[in-house]
């Protein structure tokens, strides 16, 4: 039996949210009840999209899109 | 991008958007190159990413920064005003910077709080003050043209607003294009098909750095509250907002809401303070608030 994978840490501006690797992007926004069309997520400076698959113990920069009052 | 079917590389996507919006300022006759645009720069990334791509394709566009005086226990303004600077240093552009408290006295929660206005928000005299000196800029520097950074989000949120309490007038005059009148400003809105997530993803890619944090006076405002909604229906439905936009354009140029209204017909007089159009005879709404701030605190600045 594989080993658990390290858990995957998105952050959103002062928040932080953890899910199981192997999932894409999309899953794991949907999994941390945030709208993908909210935010734009970045591994290590570089955008990612939606059906990126998530891997083991990385860190994921969530970028908030919406601005204005 | 779901919601024009398309993906494209770093590469791509940074020449896509500036080809897009030259298109949007041929389709919706904006101006042309001969023309001096002044770009109206909050610091944020629509209004850097437009007056970004505005040079890329060759026109002739300055800055304004409006310093609103806005902390938020963080500097907001300040920080805002030193990002919009930063970009005109680096890309050898200049930006006209107009300070609110320098020019009328008082910053804009300041006016707002004694003057009574807004409902305990600044925003309605930002709006105003904001108007007012964007086109005070671009009428005294002779500039045909004043351009905003607002993106579809921006422009659905507006529209779904406006549709919900049926403002019929509002319907009538939303539009990439404001045609100029004696005395106002040619008003444009180059970027308002791309989404606001495109938008983003230009500045980052473009590494423009603009400011990330919220305006401290945005939080649990109506707009926001309506861009949510509309995410939550475009994350169903890719490419709903574009749908909602352009279909809005498409039925108020069938004449869906009478007869486009962009270019008001009411009779406008010149303030007999600012000499800006106002559409009652004496003095515009920006001098009104200005003369009420006065008789609170004597010595602003009318």
């Amino acid at each position: 039996m594989d080993a658990p994978g390290k858990m995957v840490k998105l952050i959103l501006r002062d928040k932080e949210y953890e899910v199981k690797p192997g999932m894409t992007l999309l899953s794991a926004l949907e999994k941390c009840g945030i709208l993908s069309e909210s935010v734009i997520a970045a591994r290590e400076g570089e955008l990612i999209l939606d059906d990126e698959i998530l891997k083991d113990g990385e860190v994921i920069k969530l970028v908030a899109v919406i601005s204005g009052g | 991008m779901r919601q024009h079917k398309l993906a494209l590389c770093k590469e791509h996507f940074l020449d896509w958007i500036p080809e897009q919006t030259a298109r949007f300022i041929k389709k919706y006759e904006m101006f042309t190159h001969h023309e001096k645009v002044l770009v109206a720069v909050s610091g944020g990334k629509d209004s850097l990413a437009l007056w970004d791509i505005l040079v890329r394709l060759g026109y002739q566009a300055d800055g304004l920064y409006i310093g609103l005086g806005i902390d938020g226990g963080f500097g907001y303004s300040s920080e805002s005003h030193r990002l919009a600077q930063k970009f005109a240093d680096e890309n050898g552009l200049h930006l006209h910077v107009v300070d609110v408290e320098s020019e009328y006295g008082l910053p804009v929660p300041v006016l707002a709080d004694i003057t009574h206005r807004g409902k305990g928000r600044p925003c309605s005299v930002c709006g105003l003050a904001k108007r007012h000196v964007m086109n005070r800029i671009a009428r005294d520097l002779g500039y045909a043209v004043l351009a905003t950074g607002h993106n579809l989000d921006d422009e659905a949120a507006v529209l779904f607003g406006n549709t919900l309490n049926w403002l019929g007038d509002y319907l009538k005059r939303q539009a990439p294009v404001l045609p100029e009148t004696p005395g106002l400003a040619r008003k444009v809105k180059p970027l308002c098909r791309f989404y606001e997530r495109e938008m983003t993803a230009y500045a980052l890619l473009r590494s423009i750095e603009y400011i990330y944090e919220e305006c401290p006076y945005s939080a649990g405002s109506k707009t926001t509250y309506y861009k949510e909604l509309l995410n939550q229906l475009e994350t169903e439905r890719p490419g709903a907002k574009l749908t909602f936009y352009t279909k809005f354009l498409e039925a108020r140029k069938g004449g869906l809401f009478g007869e486009p209204d962009t270019n008001p017909t009411m009779e406008l007089h010149p303030c007999t303070n600012c000499g800006q159009p106002t559409s009652a005879p004496g003095l515009c709404s920006f001098c009104r608030l200005m003369e009420r701030a006065a008789s609170v605190l004597p010595g602003t600045s009318k």
